[in-house]
This record gives structure tokens, C-alpha cells and sequence, in this order.
């Protein structure tokens, strides 16, 4: 079945009727056909995956195997020491609190994507002039090197020169530079973790809502019009029809960010490097200081690796639903 | 901004050495035969003053010109040499000259680095011998790994005019400083150090629970000690000059918001190395002129400790030009006044008979002529320990700052001790165990 | 008749263009603050008694000035560019061919090889850099840009291979045949038929390729330290920030001019990317 639904596209029945046809006439033939098929198939698989088997899959079994010995950045001699660094990792409140942080900063800044980003598509859906400049402007967030927009964002979020509170200020939103009622972005625990998810939503969302606008691009309007027609609501279509209709670009785009979001550390690193006192500190940011900057490498392998085993099931079951499903 | 830009320093050091360069072939012909033709690629980090980088590649080319050797000097932010070294290491290649800043990874590396001994040594022994600090970041065993190069201390830098108006006398004491931040918030001018994860905030923490007489760990650098009565009241007293002579933007700053704070004419103290003294000379003079500077200020029982940043030479065994390298070390440690004056009085020299009065720069201001003291009072992170593996991990994974920012925040002080001495003596213990 | 539709038309935009404000201010702002502090003279930015968001002394190209005459700023765009360019190019070569085997070809454990290949998108890249140092070292290529060139494809090719694999299984089997009738082989049928309707997702591939090179800063930092080497990210992040000094300004202006282009090249291509990213979710 697997290899039926993979044909995509094709006719079922008459995909299945040259099957069989295949196999009773000339079994050798096709046995021929398959097998030049296979080389040739392979032959075009083998330049990504021997990239990839060369250049990812074994430098990550050598990370697996640091976080499974007591590597230093200066001594590759290292022993065994099993799961001995996983253990370090679970025994420290930082791994703890940089866990829920990590945790935080996916699901909520996902959540703000997904909504930003479905409302901002439907907007853009809509036919008006000036679109190709409203898009160009919103798109740019996500073209420019993050290295170096957050900086830009770590110079507004600045506790006594920032802009915005210069703006909430005059506006008076917020009290003045110098009483309790002038946010400092960057130094309340809360306030800490809520700007570097800001940040990176403010990265992302222009990329999730062009995948949704491509979701809803690939929505029928007949179907959507059919809805209408039975007297469904603007609510009642969204969610009995378009939702699942794009439930599955959503999957992907939104299994490509968690993946952007959980392997990034630039924002953190250049905005709090994980202050105040570990408030936003993520597993990478920890990991990088335990296992380069502080030389635990081994230790610092553990804590990247830590949510591979939990990532790694969930991708696998979630991938092979989506490819399983026939449109 | 220097007045030179990279590229026509480039063009004006290249037609100078045009000119010089009859002399530079007669100099290179007594150059040792086995440098001749060599290439020396040298790392270092971002210098704060960035005059000194400029200077510090001319000067390493000229020394190449006249040995004939090719010197390449790369520049990368001290923050992120961490992990360009362990890139290097893992491919074993590189840079034939390293030099560690902010994190000295010696103790991790000390099986891979050549032994500097003969460098070190005959050094010492020119120079009136190493300060005692310097063994703690250039030493493993006993043995020198690294070569120290200079230190970067942190000094109290304070506004005479505003204290002058409230009747305050000099600053010595953090008593002193906190009555000062106190009376002088209310005008407007605060205090600032960073409660926050940034590199400062390790030195200036540790600063004052050194002069409140706490400390981390005992002199073998093996057992913790941090769990004490002077570490209670060093946060004790943290917790007052915050709520007293602080606002909360402390818990947000880096490196350089200090610098803005004193340059903007805000701040009534900073403590910050005297890059923010030469920030603020550049951009408000007003105000430079009536900063002052102090070594360190003086803890209850009147001891005064201050948390520099040291730098050191280190070459990797792989490296490809050891003789140039030790060479060149050389050669920079005896032009260290050249050097001390390029970086505006900001390297401090580890050999004490660089000491002599007036030193250059500082000893020819008289604001930061005090610092030329400030050789007495230095230590580093894990004093009275070295700065092995595991005190970097304490400093890097933000153990102290975060305990006093948790502190200022309105946590139990008992409780707080608790955590941190607990996450100290676990990062500890996986060393003992390795 | 006519003045009411047209009334409603204007409504309607009016209503469109008032949705979208919130966006667009949330979406520009940081960049309009971007350049005008790329504009402004270094003691303009820490003034808080006038209204920051203009000039207060007469704005200066001095930052980019800066730029272009006491860095490598354009060594560093020619890098990134090249970076970008051969990263592209080996995506391609590479991930064209294998998602079409993995989407048309039906070939035995494709669907967990397609798995396969995406999951080392997980593949954590602060430790994967140091078992890299070691290729990179082996090739000869520490502190070239080339190191990133082999790099980078460790994170593109998963990506681009996905997608396209998703692409090509839209494309009907009929035309393939159609072609095969015609006498073309196998591959020849993937080069003129296949591909030529495909373009649009070889173009998203393509412009994925160029912005995740532009995102990486670790790989970089490691990999290279010979200032003229670096790319752009690179390059800014670490000469214009000296410790306790911001070069705002500066860094800012470095920024805006690889970040700008890149946004217009990208919207140029933005139909073809939706319609490349809506075949490669949804089939």
C-alpha cells in the first residue's frame, strides 16, 4: 500500500491493472525495467546521501558519542562514561529552567506565528493595489541576516536608549525613563523571555504567512463557495474546511520552524546570552556555554542532544502521516 | 572612531616600509637563519581599544619584516574565541600564535600546547619576576603552558564634580560608594553594575565578595568555601546599593551599557575597565573631566581586591612556526611601554619591574595615576585558586551574578547561597571525577 | 451605479489597508529604525529629549562610509555571494536529482531515506562544527570562504531535497511518458520535461538556499578568521562590535545593504516560491 500511495497522482486502478499486467505477462521484462530503474534512481540519490552520510550522519555519530564520554574541547582521549552526562544535565536547575524556557519559546512563539501569519495571509490573498510593494516590505524581516538584525533589536530593547519605550513613553503607555513604569525589555525575567520570542517572531512570521498563503492558494474556491452556498459562516468555513484542507502545509511549515527555532541561538546569544539570572536561557545557549565556551564538551553534547530522542519519534510519526495521506 | 581607517593605515604603513626597506633587508640578514622565509599566522581577540589593534599588526609586521618572517594577525571578538579555538583544535590546524582573553581554556588544552618555559623564565627573570597572578591563568602543574601578556583591570571610575556637590569624599570604600549611589539617585545620577549575564557582571560580582573577604574556593582550588558569612553579607550589601543606588535597568545590561551610562553623563559610578573612561573622553569631554578613577574600593575589613582579565600567549603543538612565535612574545614583552601606550594606558603588564613609576600613560595622567597600584590588588576568577577548567565553567555558566541578581530580586539569601554553592560544587565535583 | 462600485472599492481598500497596517508597522519598524540610525551621526542616537525617530543633526553616509573604506565590508559581500552562488549550485545538483528519485521513481525505502534526509535538519549545529573543523582542515580549506561552501550544504540539501521531492510529485506521470514515447530516456525525460515545469520549485529551492546560507553565523565564526574571508553576517557582527563599543550605526548600514536587495529578489520570485511551496506540502 505504502508504494501505491506513494504514486501520487496516478490513477489508482490503472496504476494496479499494469501491475498486474506486468506480472503475468513478462515477469522478466519487468524485473529488467526495475532493476534499471533502481540504479538509475539510486544514482541520483547517491550525491545527496553521501553528502549528507558524510558530512552530517557521521560527524553525528561522533557527538553521540560525546555526550556519551567525558570529552574535553582539548582532550579527544575521552572515556565512556554512558549516560553519565545526561545525568549531570538532569541534576542542575540550569538544564531545568533553560528545558522549560526552550519549551516556552517553541510552542508560544509558534502559537504567535501561526496567528500572525493566518491573518496576515488572508490579507494578502485579498486583490488590491500596492500589494507587490506591501509584500516586499513584509517579507524583509526574513532576508535579513539574523546575526545581525538582532542586534538591531537588542539596540531598541536597550534599557535606557530604547526607542520604543521612548514612543509607549510620549504615549503614555508607560511612565517615564527612570520610574518603575519604564519597562526594562531585557532585565524582567518575563519581560526577558517574552522580547527574544518577540524577536524571533517577528523573524519568522513573514515566512509562515507565505506558506499559509500558499496553503490557502491551493484551497479550491468552488470548494470554498460550496460552503457558502450550505450557509456556513466566515468561522465555520475557516475551521471545518480551510483548516483541514491545509492541515498538512501547516505540518510542514510549522515542523520546519519548530526545527529553525529550536536549533538557533543567535537571538538569545546576542540579546541576553540567557539573562537575567537564566531567564532565557534555551538548551542551546547552555550547551554552547557548558560545552564550548567552558570546554565540558561532553557535557554540552548531552544537552544539545537532549531533545533529539523526544524530536525524533514525534518527526518520524508526523512525516509519515502527512505522505501517507491521499489528497 | 580612530583617525587612521584600516585601509589607509594599510597604504601609509606600506609606503613607510618602502622607504625603510633597504634597512629592513640589512636588519632581516642577522635574523636567525631559521625564520628566514617563514610565515607566522597569529590570533588575538577584538582589542577595546581598537587603536591597539592597528598598532599591534604594524608592529608584528614590522618585527616580521626585519626577521623575515610573513606575520598575519587576525582579530576575533574575545567572546567567540572559545569557539574558534575548539575548532582549531579539533582540526589540528590553525593559528601558530593564540591568545586567550576572557576565557583562558589553558587547564583544557595544556596537553596540546608547547611548554613555555623558556619563555616565560628568562622573562621573569629580566623583568624582576611575574606577579603572582600571572601563574594562575599561564600555568597548569607548575608549568607554564602560556606566556601571560597583560591584564585588564576593573577600577571604580567616579564623577568628582556630582560627589563634590553632596559633600562626599573619595569613594574607597563600597560603603562609600553606596552612600554615594544613594544620595546621588535621587538627583538623577544612579549607579550601575550588571546584574545580568554578561561578562562584567563576573568581574564586578566577584570583586566585592573578594574585598568583603568571601571566596570561592581555597588556595589548592579543590574545595568550595563560597558558603560562608562574608558571602551573606556581600549579598546583603549587593541587595542595598541595588534597591538604594540602582534602577532596574541593571538586570538587562552587557558589557557596554556601563560605558553609556558614564559616557551619558547618568551614572555617579561605574565599574568597568577604563575603556569607558576613553569612550566617554572621545564622545563627552565634559564629563571626562571630571571622571575619576580608583583601583578598587575597600570591602569592611578594609581589603581591597580587584577581578582583572588577563590575556596570554599560548602555541599549539601543531603549530607550524613555535621558534617565531616564542620570538615574537619576546620581542612584544620587551616593547611593553610601546604597547601599554598604543592601548592608552589600558594593558597592564604581569612583570613587576614594567611597575616603575611613571608608568606610560596612566602615570602621566594624574586621574589614572592610582593605577599604577593596581599590580598589589589583582587577582583573577577562582582566586585564591588558578583559573582551572572548573572555575571557567562557574564563570561562564553565570553561577555568581545570577546568585546576586536572584538576591536583588527579593530572594531568600540563605536559600540562595544554597543554590549556588550547590551548582558550584557539582560543576567541581565532574572534574574531580574525570 | 458607477460612483458606488467605485466607492466600495475604495472602502474595501481602505479596510485592507487598515488590516494590514498593524503588520506592516510591526514588520518595518525595526528596519526603519535600522536606517535611520544607519543615518545618524553617532551623538544623535542617545538623545532622549527629542523625537528619536528623526534627525536632530544632518544625517551622514560617515557609517557606511565607514564600511566600505575601514573594513572589508565588500570583500564580504562578494563572499557571502560566491558562498551563496556554489551553495545553491551544489543543492541543486544534489537535491534535484535525489528528490525526483525519492518522489517519481518508487524505489525501495525512498520514503524512510526522504525521513532520513530531513532528519538531519536536527542534527544540533553547536557540536556537528567540530567534527566539521575536522573535514573542513582535511580539505585544506580552514579560514577560506570555500569551508562554508562545503558546509552549508549540510543544512540546504536536507531542506531543498524535501521540498523539491514534494514538488515532483505533482508533476503528471503523463507527461514523463509522453516523453519516453518520444524517445527520451529516463534522464533526459527528468531534463526536458520534468524539469522545465518544475522550475518554480528549483527557483524556491534556489532562494532557500541563498537565505539559509545568509543565516548562519556559528559555522562561520568558527570556520573562518581572516578578516578579507568573511561573509557579511560574519563580518559585521564581529568587526564592528569591539566589546563594550557598538558601531550602531555601522552595523546597521551593513546590515540594510545585503538585507534589502536579498527582500526585492525574494518578492520578485514570490508567486513562483508560494506555488513551489504549496506543490512540495501538499502532494
Amino acid at each position: 500500500m505504502a508504494q501505491l500511495s506513494a504514486r501520487g497522482e496516478r490513477d489508482r486502478s490503472a496504476a494496479l491493472a499494469i501491475e498486474v499486467a506486468g506480472h503475468v505477462a513478462a515477469p522478466r521484462w519487468w524485473r529488467r525495467v526495475a532493476v534499471r530503474r533502481y540504479v538509475f534512481g539510486y544514482s541520483l540519490l547517491a550525491p545527496a546521501v553521501l553528502f549528507v552520510l558524510l558530512l552530517v550522519g557521521l560527524p553525528f555519530l561522533f557527538s553521540l558519542y560525546l555526550a556519551m564520554s567525558d570529552a574535553s574541547v582539548g582532550d579527544p582521549v575521552a572515556r565512556f562514561v554512558g549516560l553519565e552526562n545526561f545525568r549531570a544535565a538532569l541534576e542542575s536547575s540550569a538544564f531545568w529552567s533553560s528545558l522549560r524556557n526552550t519549551l516556552v519559546f517553541t510552542v508560544g512563539a509558534a502559537i504567535c506565528k501561526a496567528l500572525l501569519g493566518t491573518t496576515l495571509a488572508f490579507l494578502l490573498m485579498q486583490p488590491f493595489r500596492g500589494k507587490k510593494v506591501i509584500r516586499a516590505l513584509i517579507v524583509m524581516p526574513f532576508t535579513i541576516p539574523i546575526a545581525v538584525s538582532a542586534l538591531g533589536w537588542k539596540w531598541m530593547f536597550d534599557s535606557q536608549f530604547s526607542v520604543i519605550n521612548w514612543a509607549l513613553s510620549r504615549l503614555h503607555l508607560i511612565g517615564d525613563f527612570g520610574t518603575a513604569g519604564w519597562p526594562v525589555w531585557l532585565g524582567e525575567p518575563g519581560l526577558a523571555l517574552g522580547s527574544v520570542m518577540f524577536v524571533n517572531v517577528w523573524r519568522s512570521f513573514p515566512f509562515s504567512a507565505i506558506v499559509l498563503m500558499a496553503g490557502l492558494t491551493s484551497v479550491p474556491p468552488e470548494v470554498i463557495d460550496a460552503a457558502k452556498v450550505d450557509g456556513a459562516n466566515f468561522l465555520q468555513r475557516f475551521r471545518k474546511v480551510i483548516v483541514p484542507m491545509i492541515a498538512p502545509i501547516l505540518f510542514v511549515g510549522g515542523l520546519f520552524d519548530t526545527v529553525f527555532t529550536l536549533s538557533d541561538l543567535s537571538i538569545v546569544y546576542l540579546l541576553t546570552n540567557g539573562g537575567p539570572d537564566g531567564a532565557t536561557e534555551i538548551l542551546p545557549t547552555l550547551a554552547y556555554q557548558v560545552g564550548i565556551k567552558a570546554g565540558a564538551l561532553g557535557r554540552g553534547a548531552a544537552i544539545s542532544l537532549f531533545l533529539f530522542p523526544l524530536l525524533l519519534p514525534a518527526m518520524i510519526l508526523l512525516l509519515r502521516n502527512l505522505r501517507r495521506r491521499e489528497w | 572612531m580612530a583617525e587612521l581607517t584600516r585601509r589607509d593605515f594599510i597604504r601609509v604603513s606600506g609606503t613607510a616600509l618602502g622607504g625603510a626597506s633597504i634597512a629592513t633587508m640589512l636588519d632581516a640578514r642577522q635574523a636567525p637563519a631559521q625564520n628566514r622565509g617563514t610565515t607566522l599566522r597569529m590570533i588575538t581577540w577584538s582589542h577595546f581599544v581598537p587603536a591597539y589593534d592597528q598598532w599591534l599588526d604594524k608592529f608584528a609586521r614590522e618585527w616580521g619584516e626585519k626577521n623575515g618572517v610573513k606575520v598575519l594577525v587576525d582579530h576575533i571578538p574575545n567572546l567567540e574565541l572559545p569557539a574558534r579555538y575548539a575548532a582549531e583544535f579539533a582540526a589540528g590546524a590553525g593559528h601558530d600564535l593564540i591568545h586567550f582573553a576572557a576565557q583562558i581554556l589553558t587547564g583544557h588544552y595544556y596537553k596540546n600546547l608547547v611548554d613555555m618555559g623558556d619563555v616565560a623564565e628568562p622573562l621573569g627573570k629580566k623583568y624582576g619576576g611575574w606577579m603572582e597572578a600571572a601563574t594562575s591563568a599561564a600555568q597548569v602543574n607548575g608549568a607554564w603552558y602560556a606566556v601571560p601578556d597583560y591584564f585588564v583591570p576593573i577600577p571604580v571610575l567616579w564623577r568628582k564634580d556630582l560627589l563634590d556637590q553632596a559633600n562626599l569624599a573619595t569613594p574607597d570604600t563600597w560603603d562609600k560608594l553606596r552612600i554615594a549611589a544613594r544620595t546621588l539617585k535621587s538627583k538623577g545620577h544612579p549607579t550601575g553594575m550588571q546584574f545580568s549575564h554578561c561578562n562584567d557582571a563576573n568581574h564586578n560580582w566577584r570583586a566585592v565578595l573578594y574585598c568583603f573577604g568571601a571566596r570561592e574556593t581555597d588556595p589548592s582550588g579543590q574545595n568550595i568555601v563560597l558558603d560562608s558569612k562574608e558571602t551573606r553579607e556581600t549579598l546583603r550589601f549587593a541587595k542595598a546599593l541595588y534597591e538604594e543606588g540602582m534602577t532596574p535597568e541593571v538586570f538587562s545590561w552587557d558589557d557596554a551599557s556601563d560605558n553609556r551610562y558614564l559616557a551619558s553623563g547618568v551614572a555617579c559610578w561605574i565599574h568597568d575597565a577604563i575603556s569607558a573612561y576613553r569612550t566617554t573622553q572621545d564622545t563627552n569631554p565634559d564629563v571626562y573631566k571630571s571622571t575619576y578613577v580608583l583601583p578598587e574600593a575597600a570591602g569592611p575589613g578594609g581589603e581591597r581586591k580587584n577581578v582583572g582579565e588577563p590575556t596570554v600567549f599560548a602555541i599549539w603543538k601543531f603549530g607550524k612556526n613555535p621558534v617565531a612565535a616564542k620570538e615574537l612574545i619576546t620581542y612584544l614583552a620587551d616593547h611593553q611601554v610601546e604597547a601599554m601606550t598604543a592601548s592608552r594606558g589600558f594593558n597592564m603588564p604581569f612583570l613587576r619591574a614594567q611597575y616603575k613609576k611613571p608608568m606610560p600613560v596612566i602615570g602621566e595622567d594624574p586621574k589614572l595615576s592610582p593605577m599604577q597600584d593596581i599590580e598589589k590588588i589583582t587577582a583573577f576568577f577562582g582566586y585564591p585558586g588558578p583559573m582551572s577548567p572548573p572555575a571557567q565553567e562557574v564563570v561562564t555558566t553565570f553561577v555568581i551574578p545570577d546568585m546576586f541578581t536572584r538576591v536583588a530580586r527579593g530572594q531568600n539569601i540563605d536559600e540562595t547561597v544554597k543554590w549556588g554553592v550547590g551548582e558550584i560544587r557539582r560543576i567541581y565535583a565532574k572534574y574531580k571525577a574525570a | 451605479m458607477v460612483r458606488s462600485a467605485r466607492q466600495r472599492d475604495v472602502r474595501r481598500h481602505l479596510l485592507i489597508y487598515a488590516g494590514l497596517t498593524p503588520y506592516l508597522v510591526i514588520a518595518i519598524f525595526p528596519i526603519f529604525w535600522m536606517l535611520i540610525t544607519a543615518l545618524k551621526q553617532e551623538p544623535d542616537l542617545y538623545r532622549m529629549d527629542v523625537v528619536p525617530f528623526w534627525f536632530h543633526l544632518p544625517p551622514t553616509l560617515k557609517n557606511f562610509a565607514l564600511l566600505f573604506q575601514s573594513t572589508f565590508y565588500m570583500d564580504w559581500i562578494i563572499n557571502t555571494l560566491s558562498i551563496s552562488f556554489w551553495v545553491s549550485v551544489i543543492t541543486l545538483l544534489t537535491a534535484v536529482p535525489a528528490g525526483y528519485a525519492l518522489a517519481r521513481l518508487k524505489l525501495p525505502g525512498s520514503e524512510n531515506l526522504g525521513i532520513g534526509i530531513f532528519m538531519t535538519y536536527l542534527v544540533p549545529s553547536i557540536i556537528l562544527f567540530i567534527p566539521l573543523a575536522r573535514v573542513v582542515s582535511v580539505l585544506g580549506l580552514q579560514d577560506k570562504w570555500w569551508s562554508l561552501v562545503v558546509v552549508y550544504p549540510t543544512f540546504t540539501i536536507p531542506f531543498c531535497t524535501w521540498l523539491l521531492m514534494g514538488f515532483f510529485k505533482t508533476v503528471p506521470f503523463e507527461i514523463e511518458e509522453a516523453a519516453r514515447v518520444d524517445g527520451c530516456g529516463q534522464f533526459a525525460a527528468l531534463l526536458r520535461v520534468v524539469l522545465p515545469v518544475s522550475w518554480p520549485s528549483v527557483i524556491t529551492a534556489m532562494i532557500f538556499s541563498f537565505t539559509l546560507s545568509m543565516q548562519d553565523f556559528l559555522y562561520s565564526l568558527a570556520f573562518i578568521s581572516v578578516s578579507d574571508n568573511k561573509p557579511v553576517p560574519l563580518g559585521v557582527a564581529t568587526e564592528l562590535i569591539r566589546g563594550d563599543v557598538y558601531f550602531w550605526g555601522s552595523l546597521m548600514a551593513g546590515a540594510l545593504l545585503v538585507g534589502v536587495p536579498v527582500a526585492i529578489v525574494y518578492n520578485l520570485f514570490l508567486d513562483k516560491f508560494i506555488s513551489g511551496i504549496t506543490g512540495a506540502a501538499i502532494k
